[in-house]
């Protein structure tokens, strides 16, 4: 038989892992929504279509095999040992310093602007 | 009934012109949908993964939901109180689904084969139905198909996977084929006020017709993967009657919880 064997019948297709991403409406961002487990790639749009989208909650889902992610999980690269806050927007502030400059320059601190 | 501007000329939906003929086809239609539904959801909590059986569940939710859609066309067209009253207060002997469906759950090849057999069935006699001329029911179909395209890409997919795994599950599928063929076709059984539904315009052509245009369907797909194709369905003219013990157990069931309190407000 020429259809029938293209797997060997005694080892089940492994499951495998398949990260959701979810757009709730138009415009939206995709943010991810979950994982199901699936043997390929057809059952894992299947399954994601049921778990995140069956009650309409979902307009696109992105179905990316986990195996594909590239996963960067290293503390090296993401949370130095050293101070880095001075990267950080909110690390300068400049409340002081403009206070200063006012006072320096003799102006009064400007009112909130009328709406 | 007030018409929107610019719809002045859109046909009105003309009264049921055959009361008797509606009835038939709708309880049938329904009752499939009800009888599938039910069936199927005996896998919640069972099947092979728990993806699947989220997905299963699924589906036959919404076969119900399909049910209790039909049933209400049909609560309107008899004056029956509701469709619950429809999918659970009638005798076993008064429902019209396919004797296809009084095969039970059975094994995954078995539920698989089944879907596959009724779906690509239902699919047919759908589209039979979407330019039909009572709105109502070609605007309900128009929906129904669109969630019928999700059932048939799943089914189909199933019958694939279990037709080129050799071994067990292939066998497995071959059984359930063989088992289920000689009732595949009595979806297509005749109805009796079959002629008057073709002859008002609400169905496309008798269900004879439909049933070698679904022959002409699946037989590719039953050819390509090697898999016994329906033979000529046994006793036609009995195709939606006399279901049998099978189904006498299955009504026991899933009108339990209504019997146990009649009348109840749920």
């Amino acid at each position: 038989m020429t259809s029938g064997a293209r797997r060997a019948a005694k080892v089940p297709p492994a499951l495998e892992a398949w990260e959701v991403f979810r757009q709730e409406k138009d415009g939206d961002p995709m943010r991810h929504g979950g994982s199901v487990m699936a043997p390929d790639a057809e059952l894992a749009t299947h399954y994601a279509r049921e778990l995140f989208g069956r009650r309409q909650e979902s307009v696109r889902l992105w179905i990316v095999r986990r195996a594909d992610v590239v996963d960067l999980h290293d503390p090296d690269l993401l949370q130095p040992p050293l101070d880095r806050s001075f990267k950080k927007p909110g690390g300068y502030v400049m409340r002081d310093k403009l206070a200063a400059a006012r006072a320096a320059a003799g102006q009064a601190k400007p009112k909130a602007r009328a709406r | 009934m007030t018409t929107a501007r610019g719809e002045a000329a859109r046909p009105t939906a003309p009264p049921a012109p055959s009361v008797e003929g509606l009835d038939d086809l709708l309880r049938s239609m329904a009752d499939d949908e009800f009888v599938i539904g039910f069936s199927d959801s005996e896998w919640t909590g069972i099947a092979p993964l728990l993806e699947e059986d989220i997905a299963m569940s699924s589906l036959a939710q919404d076969e119900l939901g399909h049910a209790q859609a039909l049933y209400g066309l049909l609560a309107g067209v008899t004056g029956a109180v509701d469709a619950d009253t429809l999918a659970y207060d009638r005798e076993p002997t008064d429902y019209r689904h396919a004797r296809l469906l009084d095969h039970g759950r059975g094994d995954w090849a078995m539920t698989i084969a089944r879907r596959y057999l009724y779906e690509t069935a239902d699919a047919v006699r759908l589209r039979a139905l979407t330019t039909g001329t009572w709105l109502p029911l070609a605007e309900l179909v128009g929906k129904l198909v669109r969630e019928e395209r999700y059932h048939l890409m799943h089914v189909g997919l199933w019958l694939e996977r279990l037709a080129s795994t050799a071994g067990e599950p292939r066998d497995r599928l071959i059984a359930a084929l063989e088992s289920l063929g000689p009732d595949a076709g009595t979806v297509f059984t005749p109805l009796p006020g079959e002629p008057a539904l073709v002859e008002a315009g609400i169905l496309e052509r008798p269900m004879a017709g439909l049933e070698i245009a679904w022959r002409a369907e699946v037989a590719p797909v039953f050819d390509r993967l090697a898999l016994p194709a329906p033979p000529p369905t046994r006793d036609p003219a009995r195709g939606r009657t006399d279901h049998g013990q099978a189904f006498d157990w299955l009504h026991g069931e899933f009108t339990s919880v209504r019997r146990s309190d009649p009348g109840a407000t749920w």
